[in-house]
């Protein structure tokens, strides 16, 4: 019976104002050998730590955050906070547990190497 | 009165929240970042780093987003109240990879030249960069700067 209540019930407490940082889709280039799948990602201001990377059901979920600091009163702006987010539908056959990623200079790279099982395989036929 | 707010509020965020994700579904509705502020909005110019500018005073503060550039791959140049930022990407495609998707510009120049609103003692400078962000400071010449007069 008590939970019936709880759905009527508003919360009027809980803040809603919130500021959300509007979500950007980052430029990416994506490259692909017999070995891996190759992802870049321009994400200026965005620190290693603030990156968060799901890979789930072939779904690669990139997010990140950027907040920049100013200083005094702002005279013009061009970029600001951001939440960079962008997902991928990534074949099948990736080995997960090897997937690397690196961020430099505002740049994302994203290794995501092909499990053994799906990399092109030569067979020579054998004289019978 | 404040429930009122709320309640503006509450419709606010969930358009807000749909239209990230209508953005997330379909581009035509997203804010998708152009690697170098193409056709953005407010410059009209394209292959230039987005840059803001703050005023704190005694000095200037300025951001430019630059990603992908090492600190040598960066040259500034500040005379006046006049500032030059130059620089080239040097980004070479992975050697045996098939390209899928290029969106980020591959290897660019950029060469921007600001009018700052005041005069820059140049000899004081910081420049820093990182997470590819490029953050200036500069001090504004002694001439510049606000001297507070007291009435005697």
């Amino acid at each position: 019976m008590s939970d019936k209540t709880e759905v009527a019930k508003r919360q009027e407490q809980t803040p809603a104002r919130r500021r959300m940082a509007p979500t950007v889709i980052p430029s990416v280039d994506i490259y692909e050998n017999d070995d891996e799948i190759l992802l870049f990602a321009d994400m200026p201001g965005v620190t290693k730590d603030a990156i968060a990377i799901n890979l789930e059901n072939g779904r690669l979920t990139i997010k990140a955050p950027r907040l920049l600091a100013g200083e005094g009163v702002l005279q013009f702006e061009e970029f600001g906070d951001v939440e960079y987010e962008r997902v991928f539908s990534v074949p099948q056959g990736i080995d997960t547990d090897k997937v690397k990623a690196i961020m430099d200079n505002g740049v994302l790279s994203l290794h995501l190497p092909k499990s053994e099982t799906v990399k092109p395989r030569q067979i020579t036929v054998q004289a019978g | 009165m404040s429930a009122r707010w709320n309640d503006f509020d509450q419709i606010f965020s969930a358009m807000d929240l749909l239209r990230n994700r209508m953005g997330m579904a379909n581009r035509l509705f997203s804010d998708f970042e152009p690697p170098w502020g193409l056709s953005s909005g407010w410059s009209a110019v394209s292959n230039l780093p987005r840059t803001n500018l703050y005023d704190a005073d005694d000095h200037l503060l300025l951001k430019a987003a630059v990603p992908g550039l090492g600190k040598d791959e960066i040259n500034i140049k500040i005379q006046g109240n006049y500032l030059e930022i130059s620089g080239s990407r040097q980004e070479k495609a992975p050697e045996g990879y098939a390209a899928h998707r290029l969106e980020r510009g591959g290897e660019t120049f950029f060469s921007r030249s600001l009018t700052l609103p005041a005069e820059i003692d140049s000899s004081k400078v910081e420049a820093k960069l990182k997470d590819g962000i490029l953050t200036l400071r500069l001090p504004k010449a002694k001439s510049a700067k606000i001297k507070r007069i007291t009435i005697s």
